[in-house]
């Protein structure tokens, strides 16, 4: 069944009578016992081509995470410490000077890949993990290069990478939100970052929680039943039926087919959220293991482990974040903590995952909006640097245990195989079974893409 | 109207075969990237590299094309300053002829061909800023040994533009009179516009539907023209009236009535992308965009005519007032090109700058004239005969602008983290209108800003306390003592708090304005004090400067009479006269179409705000030229339009299905049934406060956003705070409207993002939307509101039933509707009593409980939410 799209639509354009739409949805489901089939917008497309991955974790750490002390390991800064770097990159001249990175790093697995101390049980998977070594983006300021890492533009308003994603893909489970954000900022893009923005609204992201809120105290608007379900249920039933009598009436009418659709899906969703958002059922082990309760990691804990709730629950695009990675001064204290907060529960994740046989279709993303300076000009800081720095990848169709691409040997630069954010969103659909320069929206009379006319596939880091 | 039901699944499918059908040819390269035929002689087969196939085509478009503007235009092209080594990589004669060093490319063999040779940095090193990919190289010789396609011909001069062919499209010839067609079916046309429309249907072999019935047309009429439920005394009135003249009596009263404009006006909102902030990358909140907005209502209200209503948004501020309060009235109309988003963080001066421009021209353009001009910012325009000078003769009008938002760019000197900026003042006058409360944070120092913030600081604080300490004596039973200690500190805090409130809202005051001096502000525009031509900047790079192009205006759309930029002023005068006016072959058709659109579910162009070559071709072009002539006959007056559409019979049709139609058309397109239209989402809010009996129909001055300071970005701290609450009961269009953090019930069902111009919302059908209506606050509240109003009525269970549907629905139940309601009431008073004996109460929790839940479900039904 390689359209199944097209010959539903086709069936239900050409049905006489308006019921189509509901016998096909009650076949579907009972085709699938497991997921309900959505016959909303929101209904499972078939990729243009075999998928490596299923399903996304986007990781965003904002801030600017300094990539020389974490994951791209430049041994000549240490070498050259104290000397100016002379008229490379972004900065150029001033009174800037090499900083060699305060943190040691060591080699990993088979691969041998250098990782910092600061990241030790990330890498323990140093042989699942592609680290993007060469990546860069247009502007060094927070704001643009945040909504541009989500968007693929910092000028216009344009829908998020999730929400193409959830436009091309559609979702596998259609009691929960297919594009779920949890804790996002209202800053730096805000809703921008997981809206839809031309795209219709029900494929953009669905909120739980804010930023500095706990996690899991938020949940989607409106899901509590205000009465128990029972009684929910006897008011549904008198509801569709004045539905169905109306849509009898009007013979074909195949939005209200949908209508009469969504109000069963929502008294799903009801039963559904609570219970994925609930972490009662993990064991004492898991909770440990991410690092829920624990004084630095708890909050990105519980993000990592509700996303991997959500993507064993077939969520198509899942984003959790952290904030705070802007260290213009404090890098050693700060770096550290920061670090430490996220260290073992992105490990836990990637075992996790593992284990359930689920990181093979998974892709998993981290990393910033843009990296810091390798020169500095104060003893304890780094500044903003989109010229060069680093973002990882590992699951669904990655190579693990290389690095692609490189900065320069003091990592200002990004010059070898460089990997721009469009390079990045082409790469992510292009695992996903989606062609970048295919899946478009028409809008205002032309056809829109995530990577506009840009972006290459990097295939080299491809599995 | 477009159904995302159906529509997504439309278009995907259509991206779907698109993308097949690619993908087979692109499988087939590079062999068939040119016309291969068997040599005549020896029978094998050659490669015709002088004519590519379409998938070369492609190749060249997608991969390569681009490299070569981005990287080798700017020293090998015509528009280079010196063209480097004598060579041109803009044509393809250019390539294959080469420079000093000889041909470029030898078409089908890439390791011969020079331009591999100096992209690969062996030898020649081209492009001298780096080298490209190595995917991008590899795409050059895939390019090469695929014969070198290249669909570029001539000299790579500038194509002359051809406005006479140019003007041969049908949007841009002038809309005639046309004449009335004839008709068979000599009954059924009441109007002119019937005629039309019966003549093409009798051409289809369609017929048209029968009249609705009474209700349904009072409800559509008034849901189309106000926004809002007929009122049980609207309904029995309009029931009662068997004169000829009742349809037009109902049709000029809510015409007359203030809240057309609210709802007519809203609808201009969206295409005038009307935001409270910034939006974008650091949203800062525009404190004084409800001045504009209340200005588009006002407008609407008092029948402004058309051509004045663009005039005053363009150049409101330039044209002459018999008064101050004229002229303020006529500067905040400019609003409209002040309240884009924008990226107040961009700290390059030049690119802010010109990212605003581009804002302008395109709602400039897009909403009067339904012309994509923003897409020929960066190249000419690839479909519509717009080049890029075009976009740069009106970017030299709106550089000469200078917009007043209340916020600057960092790229302005000294600004870090607080975007406050210059707005409009408003001249004083002797009786400020009703709404002229000077809204506040904006006009305060920096000095008392600074205050403002370290006191809204401490209330903050302070309220926490005061919560801390409720809950703290709330949850445990503590002693005498830690009670009496507990109550003296909350008086204290009290005390504190309301200290700071009256110290915040003497801030916001501002001080006592002295007697005459403006005492009020507005979003809008001015001159700058040299007004100037600007430069076409290369692929859209603002410092990228090219050939300086005369202040003007799209030149395809120009007439004889299209006046000349005035050089002392910035040209808005000029570009207002020219869109309004009856020279301009867009303007009346625009709106008549998007007035048809909103009445009749979808434009005679079924794409509103694209007029263009990839736009819809009219599906009844005769009745669009009628329609916008006699729109201008009758000088330009909305009411007017409006008027002669809803009294027509076509208006009056009903929704029904008809299996002959349907079979011929059936999507509608002849206009044989009326549509059947969803409520938009302010709709749907209004009338759930209305059968609750809780809308406010009065103005709420200002909004809740002139409460913000423009020195703090929203969102700050997390999420975005709803606003709503303190126009909670007043009509939807007053919400607050953050970019961004939109009010939930209006981003549940598809409100416009105002961030983007919208002249058609997307209408979805989906799980949140039953979410909101089964639980949330504003439904339930609603619900029992409207339960108190029915069983205060009666208490008799089939009268209640029946009054629930008269209130909801606006139209008596049939007797099986009222069995099944009063079975309900029953059965869910059971269910929450817990009784199972079948005995209930008259009066108890349990059966007000009933009631509410049955006013929701019918004002959950799709009947409440769809026009019939």
């Amino acid at each position: 069944m390689h359209t199944p799209l097209f010959s539903r639509r086709e069936m239900l354009r050409s049905s006489a009578c308006g019921f189509g739409y509901l016998a096909l949805a009650g076949l579907c489901a009972k085709q699938s016992a497991a997921a309900t089939t959505s016959v909303g917008p929101l209904a499972p497309k078939v990729p243009l081509f075999p998928a490596k991955a299923k399903r996304v974790i986007f990781m965003f750490h904002q801030g600017g995470p300094s990539h020389v002390d974490t994951l791209d390991y430049k041994p000549q800064l240490a070498v050259d410490d104290g000397k100016a770097p002379g008229d490379t990159g972004f900065y150029k001249g001033g009174n800037r000077k090499l900083m060699k990175s305060p943190f040691a790093f060591e080699q990993h697995g088979k691969s041998g890949l250098p990782i910092s101390s600061l990241l030790p049980n990330l890498a323990k998977h140093a042989d699942k993990l592609c680290l993007l070594n060469g990546m860069h983006t247009d502007l060094p300021n927070h704001p643009q290069a945040s909504v541009q890492l989500h968007t693929g533009s910092f000028q216009f308003v344009r829908p998020s990478m999730g929400a193409w994603v959830l436009y091309g893909l559609g979702t596998e489970n259609d009691e929960l939100p297919g594009f779920i954000t949890i804790n996002p900022s209202g800053r730096v893009g805000g809703a921008q970052n997981y809206g839809s923005a031309f795209l219709p609204a029900p494929f953009q992201g669905t909120p739980i929680g804010a930023e500095g809120k706990t996690v899991g105290e938020g949940s989607i608007p409106n899901i509590q039943a205000h009465v128990p379900a029972g009684l929910q249920r006897k008011q549904l039933d008198y509801l569709q039926s004045l539905n169905r009598d109306r849509l009898a009436a009007d013979g074909v009418n195949t939005e209200l087919e949908g209508l009469i659709e969504s109000y069963e899906l929502a008294f799903r969703m009801q039963g559904a959220v609570p219970k994925v958002l609930d972490l009662k059922d993990e064991s004492q082990a898991t909770l440990d293991a991410y690092g829920v309760g624990g004084k630095a990691t708890d909050s990105f804990a519980r993000q990592c482990l509700l996303a991997r709730r959500f993507a064993e629950a077939g969520v198509r695009f899942i984003e959790v974040a952290t904030g705070g990675w802007d260290q213009h001064q404090n890098l050693r204290s700060a770096l550290t903590k920061n670090c430490e907060g996220i260290d073992q529960p992105m490990a836990a994740l990637l075992h996790d995952l593992d284990q359930r046989g689920l990181l093979e279709d998974t892709l998993v993303v981290s990393g910033g909006e843009f990296g810091r300076t390798p020169h500095v000009s104060k003893a304890d800081g780094r500044d903003h640097n989109a010229t060069g720095y680093t973002m990882w990848m590992a699951g669904g169709g990655i190579k693990g245990g290389i690095r692609h691409g490189a900065t320069d040997e003091y990592g200002i630069k990004a010059v070898e195989k460089p990997t721009h954010v469009h390079d990045l969103h082409a790469t992510i659909l292009h695992l996903l079974g989606l062609d970048h320069t295919k899946l478009t929206y028409r809008y205002s009379g032309r056809d829109f893409r995530l990577t506009d006319v840009h972006g290459n596939v990097v295939k080299d880091i491809i599995a | 109207m477009r159904v995302r039901t159906l529509g997504i699944a439309a278009a995907l499918v259509v991206a779907v075969l698109s993308v097949a059908a690619r993908q087979s040819a692109e499988a087939a390269e590079p062999a068939a990237a040119n016309s291969t035929k068997p040599d005549d002689k020896t029978g094998k087969l050659t490669t015709d590299f002088a004519h590519p196939t379409p998938a070369g085509i492609e190749h060249f478009e997608k991969k390569i094309r681009p490299v070569l503007t981005q990287h080798c235009y700017k020293c090998h092209s015509a528009a280079a300053s010196s063209i480097k080594g004598e060579l041109r990589l803009d044509t393809r004669d250019g390539v294959r002829k080469g420079g000093e060093s000889g041909a470029a490319v030898v078409p089908g063999d890439s390791q011969s061909s020079l331009l591999m040779e100096a992209l690969r940095f062996e030898g020649l090193e081209m492009p001298p800023t780096g080298k490209l990919t190595d995917e991008q190289i590899a795409d050059f010789a895939a390019w090469i040994d695929m014969g070198a396609p290249d669909p570029r011909t001539g000299n790579g001069a500038k194509k002359k533009l051809d406005l006479a062919s140019a003007r041969q499209f049908w949007a841009y010839q002038l809309p005639k009179k046309p004449a009335l067609p004839a008709v068979q079916n000599s009954e059924w046309a009441a109007t002119d516009v019937d005629r039309f429309l019966l003549a093409a249907m009798e051409k289809q072999g369609l017929k048209p539907a029968a009249d609705a019935d009474k209700l349904t047309w009072l409800r559509r009429v008034t849901f189309d023209l106000v926004g809002l439920p007929p009122t049980l005394s609207e309904v029995d009135a309009y029931l009662a009236d068997t004169s000829a003249g009742a349809d037009a009596a109902v049709v000029d009263r809510l015409l007359a009535s203030p809240q057309f404009g609210e709802r007519w006006g809203r609808h201009w909102l969206d295409v005038a992308r009307y935001g409270e902030s910034t939006g974008k990358e650091r949203n800062i909140p525009y404190t004084h965009a409800w001045r504009y907005r209340d200005w588009v209502i006002d407008a609407v209200n008092a029948d402004k005519p058309y051509t004045l209503f663009i005039k005053e948004q363009i150049a409101g501020d330039l044209m002459p007032a018999a008064n101050p309060q004229q002229h303020n009235t006529q500067s905040i109309a400019t609003g409209f090109l002040a309240l884009g988003p924008k990226s107040v963080n961009e700290r390059n001066a030049e690119q802010y700058l010109m990212d605003a421009v581009d804002d302008q021209i395109d709602v400039t353009t897009r909403a009067f004239l339904a012309t994509t001009v923003g897409c020929a910012r960066c190249h000419d325009h690839k479909f519509d005969p717009i080049p890029t000078s075009d976009y740069y003769a009106l970017a030299g009008i709106f550089r000469s602008t200078e917009a007043l938002s209340g916020v600057v760019g960092r790229s302005s000197k000294g600004v870090k983290n607080d975007y406050s900026g210059e707005l409009m003042p408003l001249t004083a006058t002797a009786s400020p209108s009703g709404n002229a409360k000077p809204a506040p944070a904006a006009t305060m120092s920096k000095e008392a800003q600074t205050e403002y913030a370290k006191i809204s600081k401490q209330l903050a604080q302070r309220r926490e306390k005061l919560e801390r300490l409720v809950k703290s004596v709330k949850g445990s039973a503590t002693s005498k003592n830690a009670k009496a200690e507990a109550k003296k500190e909350y008086k204290r805090l009290t005390e504190q708090v309301e200290r700071d409130e009256k110290a915040l809202a003497e801030l916001k005051a501002g001080p006592k304005p002295a007697g005459g001096a403006a005492d009020s502000f507005a979003m809008g525009v001015r001159d700058v004090a040299q007004p100037a031509d600007t430069e076409i900047r290369t692929r859209g790079e603002p410092e990228e400067k090219g050939a300086v192009v005369p202040r003007g205006f799209v030149q395809v759309l120009k007439s004889s009479g299209t006046p000349k930029v005035d050089p002392r002023h910035s040209g808005r005068l000029q570009m207002a006269e020219w869109i309004a006016s009856r020279e301009n072959p867009l303007t009346a058709r625009v709106m008549v179409n998007r007035v048809w659109y909103h009445l009749f579910g979808r434009g005679i162009v079924e794409t509103v705000d694209n007029f263009g070559a990839l736009g819809e071709e009219p599906s009844h072009p005769e009745l669009l030229d009628y329609l916008a002539v006699s729109f201008m006959d009758h000088g330009w007056s909305l009411k007017k339009a409006v008027r002669e559409l809803v009294l027509s019979r076509a208006y009056r049709m009903s929704s029904d299905h008809d299996a002959d139609n349907y079979a011929k058309d059936p999507g509608n397109k002849f206009f044989w049934r009326m549509n059947r239209r969803r409520l938009d989402a302010e709709a749907i809010r209004d009338a759930t406060l209305a059968v609750g009996g809780s809308l406010d129909l009065s103005r709420p001055t200002g909004s809740p956003i002139a409460n913000l300071s423009t020195a703090t970005e929203i969102g700050k701290r997390g999420s975005i705070e709803d606003l709503s609450d303190a126009v909670a009961h007043h009509r939807s269009v007053y919400l607050p409207l953050i970019r961004n953090g939109m009010p939930e019930v209006l981003a549940v069902f598809d409100v416009a993002d105002p961030s983007l111009i919208v002249g058609q919302r997307e209408v979805t059908t989906v799980a949140t939307q039953a979410l909101f209506l089964m639980n949330s606050p504003l439904v339930l509240e609603q619900a029992q509101a409207a339960a108190k109003r029915v069983t205060s009525s009666t208490s008799d269970a089939a009268r209640g039933v029946e009054a629930a549907y008269r209130l909801i629905l606006q139209r008596p139940p049939t007797s099986d509707e009222i069995r099944l309601g009063k079975q309900f009431v029953v059965e869910y008073g059971q269910v929450v009593d817990g009784q199972v004996d079948g005995k209930t109460k008259n009066v108890s929790p349990s059966t007000d409980a009933a009631w509410t839940a049955l006013c929701q479900t019918l004002m959950s039904s799709a009947e409440f939410r769809y026009l019939y």
